[in-house]
């Protein structure tokens, strides 16, 4: 979809060249990315379920 | 496709992260509610707006939305938005206006805002309704058309669930003989949605306990001789924006179907709670469903065959209803191919594939309470620690909005809707001394015993709105949003605006 708005734009990702232009590559056996969220869930505190104590609602 | 006004209703978690923090959830809830009226980004109600809305419980935003306290959750309605990407943008807006909210307290690393919709210890369980706009000659009141969008809603999950460790054992429904069934627990890893286990009724009318796949309560905030407001509670939060987009999206198209007679009866199912959270807890993700014709099929395929109707029938119909085509098709397609084809668009594949990341790098069983953490994490609305917002940094998830539209919409209504008028009263009534009852259907002001009604969700009122107050008295400025003197309060009830609107229900 085509939208002159630039509010309104939908964002699509393009596509990135293989950056050696060499030749096809062997794929990554991990999905890039996955480390750095690894991380982040290092770093939330285990215990932190039991601290959400939340009503019910609608 | 018609027309259509949509609109997302979102009961925000709140969980305090720093144990030596002074407030608990409902206190730091009502602290960050006031916090945004202060910051003048909204305006305060006056008066009640039921038993358990009193004056100060919430308030109208500048952006056309709302910000107030539900049953002791901190919670947004979107304004009405004419097109997917405006309602995407103003729910994304909303997550801001609290998350901003919650840093200007200082209380970015005290609490967190969670998006999610379950308690995974207690079970307590908050929604993410769904609106959309039909026509009152919608074929709502055929029990089959009803049982048609039942179908629809229990499959949808595949696509449009945000996923949960564990399970809750269901309740059934509760009559008035206080009759009730206990069903043996389960052992559920993960399932697929939030809601499928707090979902014990087909058709109900109720909101809260008892909630149904399709809930019937009428109350169209606009012309009920006109309009009709479909008002749907089965859905989760979602955080990715293609897969919220995808919902509503594929949701419109169901009823696009429906109002056009192409829906097929072979498309009802047996026996639609049970599929529910039968197709929630598939541990190998097969999804099969027996229809009330007695076929048995899955999940997938009864999708597949609602799509190509609608691509059938709806095609070109315009830009969003192709987008809306292209993106089911492009779900559907990687469905089969596990969870990981599909992070970048599907909430619960996202989270399956962290959680199972993460308990294979730290040899955890799904029961481990630290995974319970991170589900919750998931959700967290903080871009400095929410786990999802790794996925957006990296591109891993695809967008439906941007953020500087966000931004633009956390202060400016939305174009082709009555909240732009909405936003404008707003805007002009935040630095005056008038007293004031808005609604979503129109306001009355003390200057003026005639209330302004606004009666056609498609209609702006900017112009009549500007004229309206630009010959009104509305005395001296007044420094806060948060405080409004008595005199103010005067000679106005909500009944009043009421009296002329008759039918509309409150909101």
């Amino acid at each position: 979809m085509v939208m002159n708005d630039p509010l309104r734009r939908e964002e699509k990702r393009e596509p990135t060249p293989d950056r050696r232009d060499a030749g096809p590559s062997s794929p990554d056996v991990t999905r890039p990315g996955r480390d750095d969220i690894l991380k982040r869930m290092k770093r939330v505190d285990p215990k932190q379920s039991e601290r959400y104590k939340q009503r019910t609602g609608q | 496709m018609r027309k259509r006004i949509y609109g997302l209703e979102t009961e925000y978690g709140l969980l305090i992260k720093d144990s030596e923090f002074e407030l608990d959830p409902v206190d730091a809830a009502n602290r960050i509610k006031n916090h945004i009226f202060t910051s003048k980004l909204g305006i305060l109600d006056l008066h009640y707006r039921a038993n358990d809305e009193p004056p100060g419980n919430g308030g109208f935003l500048l952006n056309g939305g709302r910000v107030y306290l539900d049953m002791g959750h901190l919670e947004y309605a979107s304004p009405e938005c004419a097109t997917l990407t405006d309602l995407i943008t103003y729910d994304r807006a909303g997550d801001c206006i609290i998350q901003d909210a919650v840093n200007d307290l200082g209380w970015g690393d005290s609490i967190a805002i969670i998006k999610n919709n379950v308690d995974l210890e207690t079970s307590a369980t908050f929604g993410c309704h769904e609106n959309y706009l039909v026509s009152r000659g919608f074929p709502f009141d055929e029990r089959d058309n009803l049982k048609l969008l039942s179908a629809f809603l229990v499959t949808r999950q595949i696509f449009c669930g945000t996923g949960r460790i564990g399970a809750c054992n269901p309740h059934p429904f509760r009559d008035w003989e206080g009759i009730s069934v206990e069903e043996p627990e389960e052992t559920v890893d993960f399932q697929i949605s939030q809601r499928a286990d707090h979902i014990p009724n087909e058709f109900y009318r109720w909101v809260q306990y008892n909630r149904a796949i399709v809930n019937t309560r009428d109350e169209p905030l606009s012309d009920p001789s006109k309009y009709r407001r479909i008002h749907l509670l089965v859905g989760d939060s979602n955080m990715n924006e293609f897969a919220a987009a995808m919902k509503m999206g594929t949701t419109a198209l169901m009823l696009e179907l429906m109002e056009q007679g192409l829906a097929h009866r072979d498309w009802i199912l047996a026996e639609s709670v049970e599929a529910m959270r039968s197709i929630s807890r598939d541990p190998e993700f097969k999804w099969e469903i027996m229809l009330r014709n007695g076929t048995r099929t899955t999940a997938l395929e009864l999708q597949w065959k609602i799509l190509e109707t609608a691509k059938k029938h709806l095609t070109g119909m315009s830009h969003e209803a192709d987008w809306i085509l292209d993106g089911w098709e492009s779900v559907l397609t990687d469905l089969p191919k596990g969870p990981e084809a599909l992070i970048d668009r599907v909430d619960w594949a996202a989270k399956y594939w962290m959680l199972s990341e993460f308990k294979r790098e730290e040899k955890l069983d799904w029961n481990d309470p630290w995974l319970k953490s991170l589900d919750l994490e998931y959700h967290n609305i903080s871009k400095k620690s929410g786990l999802y917002w790794e996925l957006e940094k990296n591109g891993d998830a695809v967008r439906k909005t941007n953020n500087e539209a966000i931004e633009y919409a956390k202060s400016t209504p939305p174009r082709g809707t009555r909240a732009d008028g909405r936003g404008e009263l707003v805007k002009t009534l935040m630095s005056t001394q008038v007293g004031y009852l808005i609604d979503w259907i129109g306001f009355r002001l003390s200057r003026n015993e005639e209330p302004f009604l606004m009666l056609d969700p498609f209609i702006s009122y900017k112009d009549e709105i500007r004229n309206y107050l630009k010959d009104m008295d509305l005395g001296e400025p007044v420094e806060s949003g948060l405080s409004v003197p008595g005199h103010a309060r005067r000679n106005i009830s909500r009944p009043a605006l009421y009296e002329k609107a008759k039918g509309f229900n409150r909101g």
